[in-house]
């Protein structure tokens, strides 16, 4: 039941640096430690962001160490 | 409400209750300004409001003109303390600013860093004072106030305590605790399941613990949440008791990987339960190899004076380093 949140608290991370620009990924580090289940987080994710600036992102994961849970870093889509 | 941790109510407001005075004190508003103040944020992609819900709580007072002198104050100097938010914006404004290549923003931002920036800030308010803050953390029923309230008849004419109760609601606890003879705050986190740092902060500014003193917080009842929120506390003890079966280090390894003592309650009651205290051990020290293991019976007294010497022993550690 953390995940929620946590996809909460990713988003708004996010979206505070993204500045309005549009955003096509974002990529969170977890590690084996930091109590953090993927599937759980990506279907969180997808509820959270639904209907805001972030709907339709890609969540991707990066194996990090310990209990490492931080947002890496994310892209920004190009303009068509 | 709680915006890290989804278990929360969205419509509870966290509040804190000083059992002796009667005075009541909201931390937290409830979510519906909350997500008010997150809509308004993301409209206008203000960079300061998302930061933490501590920070959006009085950013949203701060808006509205209708916070209390004190709790603002606090606040105010939250948010001047955290460079690290600060230095992450500037990081990100430098790199997109020269130019088109810089697709990939790389932020390596902590999702929990306002919360851990926070402790971090507890954690030398108490060092400073030479308070031992700890942080009891354990499943409901398994004897955490009754241990305090042990812990408190047997060592309050040698050590000033003081104590923070966490609970969603009521201050049956805080009363307890107060009833055992020490002063005690009680924080009601509405529908949250774990206490975090700023409530922390202010319950300790509440309760201004004497330099040498103890502070005992008893968190919420719950395995899982509080293992991964920071409070400032010296250490995470864990309670389990006789009840709840010998497995409970393996079903919830987070928690007890986080502690680095584990208080076996209720041992008076091992015989009539079946409780393996010897495969309780071992489930402890599999998940956590260098956890130290206390049995006793807060009720009875058992082996109590084996949990109180090594109390007073993490205290006297402490001072000697303070």
């Amino acid at each position: 039941m953390h995940e929620l949140g946590m996809a909460r608290s990713i988003a708004a991370i996010v979206g505070e640096h993204a500045r309005g620009r549009p955003i096509k990924g974002v990529r969170v580090a977890i590690g084996p430690h930091a109590c953090i289940e993927r599937g759980a987080l990506a279907f969180c994710w997808d509820i959270v962001t639904e209907k805001t600036a972030l709907a339709g992102t890609t969540l991707g994961f990066i194996d990090a160490e310990g209990d490492t849970f931080t947002v890496r870093d994310f892209e920004i889509r190009e303009e068509a | 409400m709680c915006g890290v941790c989804g278990c929360a109510d969205p419509n509870s407001e966290v509040s804190m209750i000083d059992v002796k005075t009667g005075v009541t004190r909201k931390l937290r508003d409830s979510a519906s300004s909350l997500a008010e103040a997150h809509a308004f944020a993301h409209a206008h992609g203000l960079p300061h409001d998302h930061l933490h819900d501590h920070t959006h709580h009085h950013d949203h007072l701060r808006d509205h003109g209708h916070s209390k002198a004190d709790a603002h104050g606090h606040v105010q100097s939250h948010s001047h303390d955290h460079p690290h938010d600060h230095d992450h914006i500037h990081d990100h404004d430098h790199g997109h600013g020269h130019g088109t290549d810089n697709r990939v923003v790389a932020l390596e931002a902590a999702i929990l860093g306002k919360n851990d920036a926070i402790a971090a800030r507890n954690r030398g308010w108490f060092e400073g004072r030479g308070v031992l803050a700890l942080n009891f953390v354990s499943s409901p029923g398994s004897g955490k106030t009754a241990l305090l309230e042990a812990t408190i008849r047997a060592l309050k004419d040698q050590v000033a305590i003081s104590v923070i109760e966490g609970d969603q609601m009521t201050t049956h606890d805080a009363d307890r605790i107060r009833a055992a003879g020490v002063p005690a705050i009680q924080v009601n986190t509405g529908a949250g399941c774990h206490l975090e740092a700023d409530m922390v902060a202010e319950a300790a500014r509440a309760l201004n613990p004497a330099p040498g003193s103890l502070l005992l917080i008893e968190n919420v009842g719950n395995l899982v949440c509080p293992a991964m929120f920071d409070l400032g506390e010296a250490m995470k003890i864990a309670v389990i008791s006789t009840t709840e079966g010998e497995d409970k280090p393996l079903k919830y390894p987070h928690m007890f990987r986080a502690v680095k003592i584990v208080i076996v309650n209720k041992m008076d009651l091992a015989p009539h339960v079946g409780f393996d205290e010897a495969a309780c051990c071992d489930n402890i020290r599999a998940v956590n190899p260098a956890a130290e293991i206390i049995c006793v019976s807060a009720k009875t007294g058992q082996n109590l004076k084996a949990w109180l010497d090594r109390l007073l022993l993490l205290r006297g550690d402490l001072q000697l380093a303070v």
